[in-house]
C-alpha cells in the first residue's frame, strides 16, 4: 500500500521517533511555528478580537456605553442585516463602490503592468521616471486632496483648458462624474505601488526565456504575451486581489472629497456608511452588519477573481 | 483550505462571546461618592486660539485659589470628528470632567451612553442653570426634564455683508435691502449680474449633518418665529414656513446665486461671496473689512427685533468618568461667572448665554457697537432639538435638502413631507 | 535589466517609448509639483498662470504660518517614531513570517495565509472602536506611542510581499542547504535573509506609506497636541484652523508639503536600491 510506504519511508530511524511524532503534530518544519508566531499573535490580538466583537454586535441591539452604565443589548438575531439590506441607501452605496471597482481594477492592472514593463527597458532617466510614477502613491491622501479639488473645481484649471467641453455641475459635485473622478484620483495615486509589485515580478523573469523566444522567431508582442505575461502571473493575481480589496474598503477619498456623501449621495461606499453610522450616528450594530456584508462580498469577489486569473 | 476556514470561524466565534463577556459587564464607578468628593480634575477645551486663551486663564485664576483642586486644561481638535473623538473616549472612560465644546446635537447620544452627569442632581443645580441663562434654558433640558449640560456661549447666526461689493453692485451699503426674501433675491441678483462678486451669498453646501444649521435652520428659525425641528416628538418643518424656506433657497440655488461646491478658505474673506451666515466669531477674522450685518430675512419682512436665528450654542458638560464631581460643579459655576462670562466676551467675542446680556455687560456693549446687534439676537434663539437620534435626524434632513434644494431634483414640498415622516421615526425610536 | 529586449527595439520604438513615459510623468507629478507651488504663493491663483511659479508671488510665509499653528518639529517627530517602529517591526517579524508561509510546512500554515488575506478585506472602520477601547481601557495606552503603533505594528502587505519573493526562489536553494544539514534558522539566517534585502526595500517602502500618512487612528489615540503626527496636525488644521489666515489655501498646502517631503526624499534616495540580482544566479553552477 502506497500509504504504508510513504508511513514508513518518512518514519525516522529509531531514534529519532520523537522527532518524527513532533513533526506528525506539528508539520514537517515545526520550526514555521515559531517563525511566524509572533505575526501570529499580533493578528490574534488586534484583529481577531474586535473583529469578533464586531460579528457579536451585528447579531444584537447594541451601542457603546460609558464604562459601568449597565444596558441591555438584546440579542436580535437578523433584524440589522434586515435593516440594512432593505435600505436603499446601503445598496446604493454598495453599486458606488462597484462602479468604482469596474473603472479601477482594469485600469490599475493595465496600466501598472505596461508602465512596468516600460519602466524596466527604459535606460536613460530611469530614476526620475521611477521617482514621478511613485510620487503619488507616496504622499498623503490628505495632502494630495486640496489640489486636486483646487484643481477640478468648477474655476480650476482642469475645466479652463477644457473650456467648453466641462462637465456642468464640475467633476465632484456632478452626479454622473463624481465617482469616475474619484476613481480616477485613486488609481492615479496607488498605481506607483502596483508598478512596483510588478516591476519586482518582472526583475524576475530570466533573460534567457526571452531570449529563447527570439530565437525561436517570435515577435516582441508576441513573446511579451506568451513568456512575459504568465510569468508574472504570480503578481498579476496579487495586483488584482490587493486592488479589489482595498478598492472595497473606499473610504477616505470620498470623505475627504466630496464630504458626506456627494452630490446627492452619488459617492458613499460601504465603508463610508460603516462610518457614518459607527461612529457619528451612534449604531455600531447597524455599522458591523454593513461591515460583515462588505467583507463577505469582497471576499466572494476575490475568490472569484482568483480562479479566473489562474485559469488563463 | 476549507478545514482553515472552520478552525478560523470557530476561532471568530469563541473571540466574540468573550468580547461580549468582556464588553457588557463592567464594575460600576464612583457612584455617589463622585457627586460629593473634591479633588484634582481635567478639563478640555475646543482648540480655537482665542479658547484656549480663555481657558487658560480661567484655569490659572482658579488654580490660584484652590491648590488642592488643581485644573488641568487640555484642547481638542473642534472639527466634525471631535463627536467621534468624544464618544470613543466615553466608550473608553477616558473622558475628563468637563468639555468645553460639548454640541448640544450630541447631548442626547452621550445621555443614552450613560457618559453623562445629570446636573440637576446637584442641589443648586437646575437653578444655578435657570438664573443664569432665563427662559432659553428650557431648550436645553433633556426628555426627562433634567439639565445633562450647561448652555455655556452662542453664536447668534445673522448676515455678514461685504459694504464694498454692495457699493459697487449699486445697493446702498449702509441699509441693503434684505428684509423680505423678494428683498434679498433681488439684491442677491444685483450683486451677481453686475459682477460685484462671484455669488451672492456662499454657505457649505457639503453634506455633514451639522450644515443644515447655518442656512436652513437658521431661516427657519427666523420665519417661523422661533419653532424647533422637532417638537412634542413630531417634526415642524413640513409647514409653510419650512417650504417657503426650502423654495427660497432652491431658488438661490437654481439661479446661481450660492455656489454647490464646497469652497476651500473662506469665500466671504475672499470677496468671492457678498453675503455670509456666521455669528459674533467671524467679526474677529473680517475685522479689516468694511463689512454690516443685517438679521435673517423672512418672507413677509418682520421687525428685526422679533426675528429669531440659530444658537449655535456649545455647551459644557460634565462626563461620568469624573472622580471629583464635587470639584467639577465648583469649576463649572466658577468658569461660568459674571466675570468669567465677561472675559468669554472680550477675548473671543461670543455671546455668553446669559438673559439679557445688553444690560449685564453696558460697558463693554457701549464700547463695541458691532457686537450689540448680536447680543440683542442673542435674546431669541433657537436650539436644536434635544431628541434621540438626533444626529441621524440631521443627516437625514441634509440629504433631503441637498437632493431637492441644492441639485434641484423632485419636488420640495414632497421631499420636505418625506423627510418629515423619516424624522418623526427616528426620533421615536429609543 | 533587460537590456536585451531593449536592444531589440527599433530605434523609433525606443524615443517613442521614452517620449510617451516622460510625458506620463510629468502627468503624474503635476500634482504635486502644483501643490508645491501654491504652497509658496503669496496670493492665491486658481487661473492658469498660477501654475507658474512668478517669482514675485512666491514667499516662505505659508510655512512660517503653519508652522505657528502647529509644531512642525514636533509632529515630524512623532511621525518618524510611529513609522519607524512600525517599519522595524514588520520587517522584522514579516520576514520570519514570509519566509515560513513561502517555504516551510506547519500545521496552521493555510489558516495564517487565510488571516493574511482577511486582514486585508476588513475595512479598519469597523475594528477602530472596539480596538480603541480594548486598548485604552484595558491596556492604559492612550495617548502613548505604543497605543499608536500596536494596530500596524506588522503590515500584512509586507508579509505578502515577503511570500511572494520567497516563492519565487527556487526551492532548490533550500533544500540543498537541508541535506547539507543545516537547522532552519541556520538556513534562515545564511541564506534567507541575505537573499531577500531587495524585496525589504520594497516591503520598507509599502509599509512607511501607510503610518506616516494615516491620520484616523493616531487622530482617536492621541490628545495632547505634542503627542499628534504630522498627518493628524494637518488635517486638524484644514479642518478647524483657517480662520484669519491671509491665504489659507497655501497654508494647508505648506503643511501638505511638509507631510509629503520627507516620504519623497526618502524615496528618491533609496529608489537606486529596487534592482534586484537575479534569484536564479544562485543556482547557476
Amino acid at each position: 500500500m502506497p500509504e504504508l510506504q510513504r508511513k514508513a519511508a518518512a518514519a525516522p530511524a529509531p531514534g529519532g521517533q520523537r522527532r518524527w511524532r513532533i513533526k506528525r503534530v506539528l508539520g514537517e518544519h515545526p520550526a514555521g511555528l515559531l517563525l511566524s508566531a509572533p505575526y501570529a499573535l499580533f493578528v490574534a490580538a488586534v484583529f481577531v478580537y474586535p473583529l469578533g466583537f464586531g460579528i457579536w454586535m451585528s447579531f444584537h441591539h447594541y451601542f457603546f456605553t460609558a464604562p459601568g452604565a449597565v444596558v441591555p443589548h438584546p440579542f436580535v438575531g437578523l433584524k440589522n442585516y434586515a435593516t440594512v439590506i432593505s435600505d436603499p441607501a446601503v445598496r446604493a452605496s454598495f453599486v458606488h463602490v462597484g462602479e468604482f471597482l469596474i473603472i479601477n481594477v482594469p485600469l490599475t492592472v493595465i496600466f501598472s503592468l505596461l508602465l512596468a514593463t516600460a519602466l524596466n527597458n527604459a535606460i536613460h532617466w530611469r530614476g526620475f521616471l521611477r521617482v514621478s510614477y511613485y510620487v503619488p502613491y507616496v504622499t498623503a491622501s490628505v495632502a494630495m486632496i486640496t489640489v486636486w479639488m483646487f484643481m477640478f473645481n468648477s474655476g480650476g484649471i482642469v475645466n479652463r483648458i477644457l473650456g467648453p467641453l466641462a462637465p456642468n455641475p464640475a467633476w465632484l459635485v456632478n452626479t454622473t462624474w463624481a465617482m469616475p473622478s474619484i476613481a480616477l484620483y485613486v488609481t492615479w495615486k496607488q498605481l506607483g505601488f502596483f508598478i512596483l509589485l510588478f516591476l519586482a515580478a518582472l526583475q524576475n523573469v530570466p533573460d534567457e526565456l526571452n531570449e529563447a523566444a527570439a530565437i525561436d522567431g517570435a515577435s516582441r508582442w508576441q513573446s511579451y504575451r506568451t513568456v512575459t505575461i504568465p510569468a508574472v502571473r504570480p503578481a498579476t493575481t496579487l495586483v488584482v486581489l490587493l486592488a479589489i480589496i482595498t478598492g472595497a474598503n473606499l473610504f477616505t477619498e470620498p470623505y475627504l472629497m466630496t464630504s458626506g456623501g456627494g452630490p446627492n449621495g452619488a459617492t458613499t461606499t460601504p465603508v463610508f456608511l460603516l462610518y457614518q453610522k459607527g461612529i457619528e450616528q451612534g449604531t455600531p450594530d447597524v455599522a458591523s452588519a454593513i461591515g460583515v456584508l462588505l467583507v463577505i462580498g469582497v471576499l466572494l469577489i476575490a475568490y472569484a477573481s482568483r480562479k479566473v486569473t489562474e485559469r488563463e | 483550505m476549507k478545514r482553515s476556514i472552520i478552525i478560523l470561524a470557530a476561532a471568530l466565534a469563541i473571540a466574540s462571546m468573550l468580547a461580549a463577556c468582556g464588553g457588557s459587564g463592567g464594575s460600576s464607578s464612583g457612584g455617589s461618592s463622585a457627586t460629593t468628593s473634591r479633588g484634582p480634575i481635567t478639563i478640555w477645551y475646543s482648540n480655537n486660539p482665542q479658547e484656549v486663551a480663555w481657558g487658560k486663564q480661567v484655569v490659572a485664576a482658579w488654580n490660584a485659589a484652590h491648590a488642592d483642586q488643581k485644573v488641568t486644561g487640555q484642547e481638542i481638535p473642534a472639527g466634525s470628528s471631535s463627536e467621534a473623538v468624544i464618544s470613543a473616549a466615553i466608550t473608553a472612560g477616558t473622558t475628563p470632567a468637563l468639555i468645553y465644546n460639548t454640541s448640544p446635537a450630541s447631548v442626547p447620544d452621550f445621555q443614552k451612553m450613560g457618559g453623562l452627569v445629570n446636573l440637576s442632581a446637584f442641589p443648586d443645580g437646575a437653578s444655578y442653570i435657570e438664573s443664569r441663562t432665563g427662559a432659553a434654558a428650557a431648550q436645553y433640558k433633556s426628555t426627562d426634564g433634567n439639565y445633562y449640560q450647561l448652555p455655556w456661549k452662542s453664536n447668534p447666526v445673522m448676515i455678514f455683508y461685504n459694504k464694498a461689493i454692495m457699493q459697487k453692485a449699486g445697493i446702498n451699503p449702509n441699509n441693503p435691502p434684505l428684509a423680505t426674501y423678494a428683498q434679498f433675491l433681488s439684491t442677491a441678483r444685483a450683486i451677481v449680474e453686475s459682477k460685484a462678486a462671484k455669488y451672492a451669498i456662499y454657505p457649505s453646501p457639503a453634506s455633514e449633518f451639522f450644515q443644515s444649521w447655518y442656512d436652513f435652520y437658521a431661516f427657519y428659525a427666523a420665519e417661523s418665529g422661533g419653532k424647533q425641528l422637532v417638537a412634542n416628538g413630531a417634526s415642524t418643518f413640513a409647514d409653510a414656513a419650512g417650504i417657503s424656506v426650502e423654495q427660497l433657497w432652491r431658488t438661490i440655488y437654481a439661479g446661481k446665486l450660492a455656489g454647490n461646491e464646497p469652497y476651500t478658505g473662506d469665500s466671504f474673506a475672499d470677496g468671492t461671496a457678498a453675503m455670509e451666515l456666521a455669528g459674533p466669531w467671524a467679526i474677529a477674522t473680517y475685522g479689516k473689512m468694511a463689512w454690516g450685518v443685517a438679521p435673517i430675512p423672512t418672507s413677509g419682512g418682520m421687525k428685526p427685533t422679533a426675528i429669531y436665528t440659530f444658537s449655535d450654542a456649545k455647551n459644557i458638560a460634565m462626563y461620568t468618568s469624573c472622580k471629583n464631581q464635587a470639584t467639577a460643579w465648583d469649576f463649572l459655576k466658577f468658569s461660568t461667572s459674571l466675570a468669567e462670562d465677561k472675559a468669554l466676551l472680550v477675548m473671543t467675542g461670543q455671546m455668553p448665554l446669559r438673559a439679557n446680556l445688553t444690560k449685564v455687560y453696558p460697558a463693554f456693549f457701549a464700547a463695541h457697537p458691532p457686537y450689540k446687534l448680536f447680543a440683542t439676537q442673542a435674546d431669541r434663539l433657537v436650539e436644536v432639538p434635544n431628541v434621540s437620534n438626533s444626529i441621524q435626524a440631521w443627516q437625514t434632513f441634509r440629504d433631503a435638502w441637498t437632493s431637492a434644494v441644492i441639485f434641484g431634483k423632485g419636488d420640495v414640498s414632497a421631499s420636505v413631507t418625506k423627510a418629515a415622516a423619516d424624522i418623526n421615526k427616528l426620533v421615536s425610536q429609543k | 535589466m533587460n537590456t536585451s529586449d531593449t536592444q531589440r527595439m527599433p530605434r523609433w520604438r525606443r524615443i517613442l517609448t521614452m517620449t510617451l513615459l516622460m510625458l506620463g510623468a510629468l502627468v503624474f507629478l503635476f500634482p504635486f509639483y502644483y501643490m508645491v507651488v501654491g504652497a509658496l504663493q503669496a496670493r492665491r491663483n486658481p487661473s492658469l498662470s498660477g501654475a507658474i511659479p512668478w517669482l514675485s508671488n512666491l514667499t516662505l510665509s505659508n510655512f512660517s504660518q503653519i508652522n505657528s499653528a502647529i509644531n512642525l518639529g514636533q509632529s515630524l517627530l512623532n511621525s518618524a517614531i510611529f513609522t519607524g517602529a512600525v517599519v522595524v517591526c514588520t520587517i522584522f517579524f514579516g520576514v520570519l513570517a514570509g519566509y515560513a508561509l513561502a517555504t516551510l510546512h506547519f500545521r496552521g500554515r493555510g489558516l495564517l495565509f487565510a488571516v493574511v488575506l482577511l486582514l486585508q478585506a476588513v475595512p479598519f472602520q469597523l475594528l477602530m472602536i472596539p480596538l480603541y477601547v480594548m486598548l485604552v481601557r484595558n491596556f492604559g495606552l492612550g495617548d502613548t506611542y505604543e497605543g499608536m503603533i500596536l494596530p500596524f505594528a506588522i503590515n500584512s502587505v509586507a508579509v505578502l510581499i515577503f511570500r511572494q519573493f520567497f516563492l519565487q526562489v527556487p526551492r532548490e536553494m533550500f533544500d540543498a542547504a537541508r541535506i547539507d544539514g543545516a537547522g532552519e534558522f541556520r538556513i534562515l539566517r545564511s541564506i534567507a535573509v541575505p537573499l531577500v534585502r531587495p524585496a525589504i526595500l520594497t516591503a520598507a517602502l509599502v509599509t512607511f506609506i501607510g503610518p506616516w500618512n494615516e491620520f484616523l487612528w493616531p487622530f482617536l489615540i492621541t490628545k495632547k497636541q505634542s503627542m499628534e503626527p504630522l498627518a493628524v496636525a494637518v488635517a486638524n488644521f484644514t479642518q478647524t484652523g483657517l480662520a484669519g489666515h491671509a491665504n489659507p489655501m497655501g497654508s494647508i498646502l505648506a503643511g501638505s508639503v511638509a507631510l509629503a517631503l520627507p516620504a519623497v526624499v526618502l524615496f528618491v534616495v533609496f529608489q537606486r536600491y529596487f534592482t534586484q540580482t537575479h534569484a536564479s544566479t544562485g543556482v547557476k553552477g
